[in-house]
């Protein structure tokens, strides 16, 4: 083994031990400080450290039996419809750059009207109503569930990620030039390592996934350890829409990474390019929506959704 | 989906940069990010534990493996505990402090 390559392994067992170490001496503090909870702990066979996996598992379950655990004073018969909201905002005729500001406009409203005050998942009413407004905005079909599967929550924060790495010895001047650059080039890999196995084995396809790519929380779905190869399968450059919900702006990605962890505050990531489109250069953290894009015939490009190019397209294709 | 009730609370950036940067693979990364979920986990429910009389000790624990995502465990927790503890400050504190001697014990690596 290189020595480069042997001094890494040592760091990663080293974080690895002294991390477990800590876990040990944190729940040991706990047991210790409150001696009383062991017996109630066991009773019900609560395991503290595996409280996000039976959250997991609770919220995965209610997803999937259209049951809500959040917030249950809230009756939705209170959600406006769909063609209420857009009904709220009249389009002009005749003038593409009013009627582009006017979708964003209305997206902004549905946000205000539909989205809870607090980052939460959301009830499948809320994602229903969502759906239905994006896709008379922009023509695209984005479900918040697809072909059974649902991200980790489908409203959150996105925090800004680093370029990925495409191929063994790709370096960050190859990703573009100018503020672009700023966010550097990842240290590791993303989830499903290189995009190709060298240079020449690079496509345009694959130069846009990485240069679109999003992050979404794949290591906490409740069923992730369970359904391999299947879903990481799955999860591969699957497109999602990703819209932010302070302005509008929206971007067509493709899922390329895993994470960010739980407790950073955010729930999915964007590549420094989905980031700029989203809220600008300086935009590094923000409220978002991500819903997977249905796209069987692979005809959404990636990249920024320009608001009324998206629909005439499709009108025409259909 | 998952969440936990005082996921708002816990921002750790400085430490996820430092896990990114040592493990180059996505499943160390999840393996390590999973083992610092659950450091966390124990610190704050310790924390909760010392400001909440002890007699509603096991209720607590009872509505937390019920329900961890309940927004309405902090309204109870306020409730339970002494009137001049915020309990989501009182979290917060000591979450920071978790961050800071993380990154002390790993500062070598």
């Amino acid at each position: 083994m290189p020595a480069q390559e042997e001094s890494n392994e040592t760091k990663r067992e080293s974080l690895r031990d002294r991390l477990k170490v800590k876990n040990l001496k944190e729940s040991s503090r706990l047991l210790t400080k409150h001696p009383h909870i062991r017996p109630i702990l066991d009773k019900r066979k609560i395991d503290i450290g595996k409280i996000r996996d039976r959250s997991a598992r609770l919220l995965g379950t209610s997803v999937a039996t259209g049951m809500f655990l959040f917030a249950p004073h809230i009756s939705f018969d209170y959600l406006p419809t769909p063609d209420e909201l857009m009904e709220k905002i009249s389009r002009p005729v005749n003038n593409i750059e009013t009627d582009i500001n006017t979708d964003h406009n209305v997206l902004t409203a549905t946000f205000s009207s539909v989205l809870p005050k607090n980052q939460r998942p959301l009830s499948r009413n809320e994602e229903k109503v969502l759906e239905q407004v994006i896709q008379q905005i922009t023509g695209i079909n984005a479900r918040a569930t697809l072909e059974g599967e649902h991200l980790n929550t489908s409203y959150g924060y996105i925090g800004a990620e680093q370029h990925l790495r495409r191929f063994p010895g790709d370096t960050l001047g190859q990703h573009g030039e100018g503020q672009i650059l700023k966010e550097g080039m990842a240290p590791g890999l993303g989830a499903w390592g290189y995009f190709a196995n060298s240079k020449g084995e690079m496509t345009e396809e694959l130069e846009e996934i990485e240069r679109w790519y999003a992050v979404v929380q794949t290591l906490y779905l409740p069923d992730w350890n369970t359904r391999q190869p299947y879903l990481k399968n799955w999860y591969k450059y699957r497109k999602v829409l990703i819209v932010n919900t302070d302005n509008g702006n929206a971007v067509v990605a493709s899922i390329a990474d895993s994470g960010p962890a739980a407790w950073t505050g955010k729930h999915f990531g964007g590549s420094p390019e989905v980031m700029d489109h989203l809220g600008g250069p300086r935009y590094k953290k923000g409220p978002v929506i991500v819903f997977f894009v249905d796209d069987p015939k692979n005809e959404i490009p990636l990249g920024p959704v320009e608001y009324g190019k998206i629909i005439p397209r499709l009108a025409e294709d259909g | 989906m998952s969440k936990i009730f005082y996921d708002h609370l816990i921002i750790f950036v400085d430490l996820h940069s430092k896990v990114k940067e040592i493990a180059e693979i996505e499943e160390e990364r999840h393996e390590l990010y999973k083992i610092i979920d659950e450091i966390i986990h124990h610190r704050v429910l310790g924390r909760i534990l010392d400001a909440l009389p002890k007699d509603h000790h096991e209720d607590f624990i009872d509505r937390f493996h019920r329900e961890p995502h309940s927004e309405e465990l902090i309204v109870y927790l306020n409730e339970k505990t002494p009137e001049e503890i915020d309990i989501e400050n009182h979290i917060r504190e000591d979450i920071e402090k978790l961050e800071q001697e993380l990154l002390e014990e790993l500062a070598d690596l």
